[in-house]
Formats: C-alpha cells, structure tokens, sequence
C-alpha cells in the first residue's frame, strides 16, 4: 500500500466484502498521532486468526494480507492495530493509531477521495463519517442523509462528486490533515 | 451532516442529468478491488473510468467492484460487459490503460488486445 488512504479503503472492503450495511469510520489527528476507529456491522470475526496472513476464508488464493499490512504500517510507526468483536451477533471494530512523525510513517493520501470512491464502490453499504471537535461527535459525511435527498448514482455527476469530496476535504485540512505527512507548521496564508 | 442544503440545491441544477441516469445500464466495467487490485492502484483505476463517464456524459456506463479473482499479479484487473457481448477481462489497468481502454473498447467497440487477459466466460 502506498499510502493510509489505501490501507483504509482496503479496510472498508473488508467490511463491505463481509456484508455490512452500515459502517462508521471515526478520525482524529492529535500531535501528530493519526487515530482511526472503524465500526461494522458485519457478521464479524474470529479475532484470534485475522492478523495471521494464511488465514483467509476466501478461496481464490491462500493468503489474506490486508490486516498484516496495515498492522505492519501502524506498529513501524510504534502505532497499534486493535480489533474487538463487539458482540456475539456480530459487528466488529477495528481502531489503529500511526505516529506521522515517525520516520517511518507512510504519507496519508487523499482521504477524502476515500469517501468518495467508498460510496462510489459499495453503495448499499451505509457510510458514516464521523470527526470529533472538543469530544463532540460532528458527523461530516452520512450516506444515508445523502440517500434521502438524491439516488446515489447521483455520485456520477462531477458537480455533486466535487461538492461531497470538497465538504470532507475541508474537514480534514482544518484538522491539520494533509496529503502527505502533515508535520510541517501550519503556514500562513500567502 | 451540515451542507445538506447545499447538495439540495447542486441536485436540482443537475437534476436533468440524475433522471438520465436511473435507467438501464449495457455496459458495465468492474473493477477488482481485493487488497492487491488497490494495492496495485485499482482505486485510481476506478477514478479515471468515473471521471471519464462523467466527462463523455455516457448515462449508460456504470461502473462497480468485484474481490480478488485469483490472479492478483495482474492488477489491477477490470471486467468490461457489453450487452450482448462476451464479457472481457483486462489486466495491469493503470492510468493510461484505462483512457486507452476507454477510448477504443467502451466508445468503439474494439477489444485492446494489448491489456486483454481473456475473453469469454
């Protein structure tokens, strides 16, 4: 993976691969700690196996790298990569912090086209963005809102693609999320 | 959410384009989105074909996701159906490839032998 952004989109196909209908993604970026939480509503799984690579259910081929991966990108930076199942109907949350000022962080990538490309690719899954504010929970983007104004084929036309992508970006930029490692002192307008 | 007033207003200045939409789609490109199609660049593959529908105003072409298939050393990989038509496979879609396969396989109807991977069921 070249960036968080994939990591996270990859993270997210595992949720829509699994059948969830809705799923919460929660961001915060504290001194330069990036903190993602990711809550499904999934059939949920076996803990214990996800994390080792030949473990898959799949049958097209042997190995499951997706987790290993970002585990291997979250723990490079001394971040973590944690899941719980959150009960025994099923639903699973998955949270991993990264350290962007370790050397070896990876660059974020544009996480907002994240959103974009998620509702693009799995419409029927329910998205919700959430980005906490003085520990209140501001919901940035909300699929199902969405769906109750427009079809979501909608997303084809560049100017609502534009509008949805803008609104996100602008989130993330005002938390100091940037497209690459979001280390440098905030500049001034020039 | 806030700006839901917003989008209201930008779905109604293009709602003429919406309706257009909501019908029936023949032709169908989907894009392997497995962790080794996006590890590969499958989401800017899918990015371009989206951006380039919106950019030839073609209502009928819809694009959507599949899992690995199996052959993840050539992805990104993406699947074209034509109505009426044997459904294509391509492989190592990148940028370039994926304008080129637009141009030449969804708008004229040639197959790019130069990506292709198979043909037929």
């Amino acid at each position: 993976m070249k960036n968080i952004a994939d990591h996270l989109f990859d993270i997210l196909e595992n949720s829509a691969k699994a059948g969830a209908s809705e799923v919460q993604v929660k961001i915060s970026f504290n001194k330069k700690k990036f903190f993602c939480q990711i809550i499904d509503s999934g059939p949920g799984i076996e803990i214990a196996d996800v994390i080792d690579p030949f473990v898959t259910t799949r049958k097209t081929r042997r190995v499951g790298l997706g987790l290993p991966l970002l585990k291997k990108t979250a723990e490079d930076t001394l971040g973590y990569l944690k899941i719980i199942r959150l009960n025994k109907k099923g639903g699973t949350s998955l949270e991993f912090l990264i350290n962007m000022f370790h050397i070896d962080a990876k660059p974020f990538g544009d996480l907002a086209r994240v959103f974009m490309d998620v509702l693009i690719a799995w419409p029927q899954m329910n998205l919700k963005l959430i980005i906490p504010n003085n520990s209140i929970d501001n919901v940035i983007l909300d699929s199902e809102k969405i769906k109750e104004e427009l079809n979501l084929e909608a997303i084809y036309s560049s100017q609502i693609q534009n509008f949805i992508y803008e609104t996100v970006k602008k989130e993330l930029i005002e938390k100091g999320i940037d497209d690459h490692f979001s280390i440098e002192p905030k500049r001034k307008n020039s | 959410m806030k700006n839901l007033e917003e989008l209201k207003k930008i779905r109604d200045r293009v709602r003429k384009d919406l309706e257009l939409r909501t019908g029936k789609h023949p032709i169908k490109i989907v894009v392997c989105l497995g962790t080794c199609g996006i590890a590969a660049g499958a989401r800017e593959t899918m990015n371009t074909f989206v951006d380039l529908i919106a950019e030839n105003n073609r209502s009928d072409i819809i694009v959507t996701t599949s899992g690995c298939a199996g052959f993840c050393e050539q992805e990104p990989m993406i699947q074209v159906y034509v109505e009426d038509k044997e459904p294509v496979v391509y492989g190592k879609v990148d940028l370039q490839a994926a304008e080129e396969i637009f141009e030449k396989h969804i708008l004229n109807g040639e197959i790019v032998e130069k990506y292709l991977f198979s043909k037929g069921k």
